[in-house]
């Protein structure tokens, strides 16, 4: 699943570490894992990871430290911060800090292979494409436009706007979460499975009257248009 | 107006000096009379000896006919305003300075009204004398005016001395009873602020007025904040319990995923997904606590912006419509123009979010949901649903965490929603107004002009 990456991981607590590193290695990254925050700034600085996960409250260095310090060296491999429980402000400290995402504790262990993969090196975007395209679906960006199999389906903005994200992130899956952050900007928890309805909606104008479905689910994290 | 009158007769210090002037009223009054009725005495023994010696000089005359000269030489010479004169000899002659004087006998002291004569030559009162002298009855009526203007100037005396002190005490009092109400009144309105749930509200004014009220109003400002402060601990006491709570929830959670994976039988599997399902309701009811501590205690104001809350508003309307068609209500955005505040657009947000939630969630399906905002007269957010509403007694405490009501026992959430909202409307110096819809609930909070 995914491309492997090499992650480090910088947590204290022994549980959630061991949980984290054994998921990320059976996924197929190869993960280093450190308990404190003084050795994983030094960890960080000597290795060449694609993605540093690190924790907010550290013995030591704290994790928003470690972020800075590593940011003010140049250091520019992406950081998921995690918070704990209720630390709905430090996300906005963790990304003043430097973080490029963060994730509240506890969380599906989905959410959080989601986001690395997020995270991870992508490919390198040449030139901003005016027509994305899954199978025998394209998207016009300019005339607005979708089509399948030719065919012309009509979209309200909030639809084509969540496919758009889908589309553009061909091959990685989005969790509901990641889908309310980046697509209509929530940052909160809805007590109301509202994602759940977007996509249904989407699916019943997009995957219903064809034979193939192009908006999968995956189990346990969220959604992934795959890369024929 | 008629309200204000009735508080300043229900103030105490006002009772108190109107009493007091009229008990210093009633005591002057009486001593003035007292004296006066002294006076009044000794003025007219004073006279009565005058008279008595007037009376001896016509005893003198030891002839019967040099009385009679005398008496005669009097009456002619005395007017009857000085002195009345009167002989009546045995033989039944009768000498006179006034005709038709009826007997006098026995009063000692006569009003002109009693004499036979135009009012203008008697005085107004005079002082009698009767008795027998030579041959006959002689009466001496002297006037006793100046006894009578002893009555006017003590009146005036008494009058010219008591208007400054009522005047002046009436003033006084007025103002102290005004001042003690002014403060009476700050005490009142700060108790009730106080029982509504500002716990902020302090008795102010009182600089360090050295009276009893004000005194009242300090202890009642040092009660505030010993209440306040044993709620903080309180709150901090939660707080501290659920920042130490965090990590075990937060293994527990890593277990329960771990057991998961492991491949369980069917059975087993389902208590696990319960187990998870719990865990999951912890986590949220933790969330929206530790969130309401951190709302209530940060510094969140820092990161306040200016922004458009009717673009957020429309932003979460929007989020929420399929899923409310989905669950057959009707939500409808309601958008007057831009409506510009300052604050926190992931809490403004999720106030919008809430409120629509609830409706959702306590208005059954086939309900209308109104989300209505705008800048009219200030920036305000509405959100108005047509089903059962709450009863006006329950509106203030299903403000309080983890209250709901009796009905919505079986209904889905941990009753720290509206909390939140409060708790979000406070932090950004939003009125929350929860009403009648007639039927439904109709939420307004009015925010201050950005
Ligand atoms: N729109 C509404 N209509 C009727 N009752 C409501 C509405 N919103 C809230 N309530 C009542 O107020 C209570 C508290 O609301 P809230 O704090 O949001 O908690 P929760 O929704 O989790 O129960 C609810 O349990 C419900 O009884
Ligand atoms: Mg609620």
């Amino acid at each position: 699943m995914g491309n492997p990456m090499k992650i480090l991981v910088i947590e204290d607590d022994e549980t959630t570490g061991a949980y984290i590193t054994d998921g990320l290695r059976q996924e197929g990254h190869s993960v280093d894992y450190i308990d404190t925050g003084n050795d994983g700034l030094v960890q960080a600085t000597v290795g060449q990871y694609d993605v540093i996960v690190v924790d907010r409250m550290l013995p030591g260095i704290d994790g928003l430290a470690v972020v800075k310090t590593l940011r003010g060296a140049g250091q520019k491999a992406p950081v998921l911060m995690l918070t704990a429980l209720g630390g709905v402000e430090d996300r906005i400290e963790g990304l003043n800090a430097g973080a490029d995402d963060y994730l509240v504790k506890p969380f599906a262990f989905g959410e959080l292979s989601a986001r690395i993969n997020a995270l991870g090196r992508r490919p390198p975007v040449s030139d901003e494409p005016t027509v994305l395209s899954a199978r025998d679906l394209e998207m016009n960006l300019l005339t607005r436009k979708v089509t399948r199999g030719g065919q012309e389906i009509d979209l309200l903005p909030r639809e084509f706007a969540l496919l758009e994200h889908l589309l553009r992130r061909k091959g990685r899956v989005q969790t509901r979460t990641m889908l309310l952050e980046s697509v209509w900007d929530i940052h909160f928890d809805p007590q109301t499975n509202v994602v759940e309805t977007h996509i249904s909606r989407l699916r019943a104008k997009v995957d219903k009257p064809f034979d193939t479905e192009l908006i999968k689910t995956v189990r346990g994290s969220g959604y992934r248009i795959d890369v024929e | 107006m008629t309200r204000a009158r009735g508080a300043i007769f229900r103030s105490t210090p006002l009772r108190l000096t109107v009493r007091l002037i009229a008990v210093f009223s009633v005591s002057t009054a009486l001593s003035f009379g007292a004296a006066y009725m002294i006076v009044e005495r000794s003025a007219d023994a004073v006279l009565r000896e005058q008279v008595l010696q007037e009376f001896e000089s016509y005893r003198l005359e030891r002839r019967q006919r040099d009385l009679v000269e005398k008496v005669i030489e009097e009456i002619t010479t005395v007017p009857p305003r000085t002195t009345i004169i009167d002989y009546r000899s045995d033989d039944g002659n009768r000498f006179s300075n006034v005709q038709g004087l009826p007997s006098l006998g026995g009063l000692s002291i006569v009003g002109a009204s009693e004499i036979p004569l135009s009012e203008d030559q008697l005085a107004d009162s005079y002082l009698v004398v009767e008795g027998r002298v030579g041959n006959g009855q002689l009466t001496l009526a002297r006037n006793r005016d100046h006894v009578e203007d002893l009555f006017r100037i003590f009146g005036i005396v008494l009058v010219v001395n008591l208007l400054p002190t009522l005047a002046i005490g009436s003033v006084l009092g007025l103002w102290s009873a005004r001042r003690a109400r002014d403060r009476v009144e700050a005490i009142r309105g700060t108790l009730r602020e106080m029982t509504g749930g500002n716990l902020e509200a302090r008795v102010t004014g009182l600089d360090d007025a050295p009276d009893d009220i004000a005194d009242i109003g300090r202890a009642v400002n040092r009660m505030a904040v010993a209440q306040a402060a044993s709620i903080a601990s309180l709150k901090q006491v939660s707080a501290d319990i659920a920042h130490d709570l965090k990590t075990p929830i937060q293994r527990v959670s890593v277990l329960l995923s771990r057991l998961e994976e492991a491949g369980l039988s069917g059975e087993q599997a389902e208590i696990a997904a319960r187990a998870r399902k719990e865990t999951t309701g912890i986590v949220k009811t933790f969330q929206s606590l530790l969130q309401i501590a951190q709302i209530e205690g940060g510094r969140i104001e820092e990161r306040f912006t200016r922004m458009d809350l009717a673009e957020v508003v429309a932003g979460i309307v929007d989020v929420f419509e399929p899923t409310a068609e989905e669950s057959g209500h009707k939500l409808v955005l309601v958008r007057d123009g831009p409506a510009p505040v300052t604050g926190e657009r992931q809490l403004l947000g999720q106030v919008t979010a809430n409120l629509i939630e609830n409706a959702l969630r306590h208005a059954p399906p086939g309900s209308r949901i109104d989300v209505k905002v705008g800048a009219k007269p200030r920036p305000f957010l509405q959100v108005t649903d047509d089903g059962p509403g709450i009863p006006k007694e329950e509106r203030a405490n299903v403000l309080k965490r983890h209250y709901r009501l009796e009905r919505s026992r079986t209904t889905e959430g941990s009753g720290l929603g509206l909390a939140l909202v409060s708790a979000i409307a406070d932090l950004h110096g939003a009125k929350l107004e929860l009403g009648d819809a007639g039927p439904g609930l109709s939420v307004t909070l009015t925010f201050p002009e950005a």
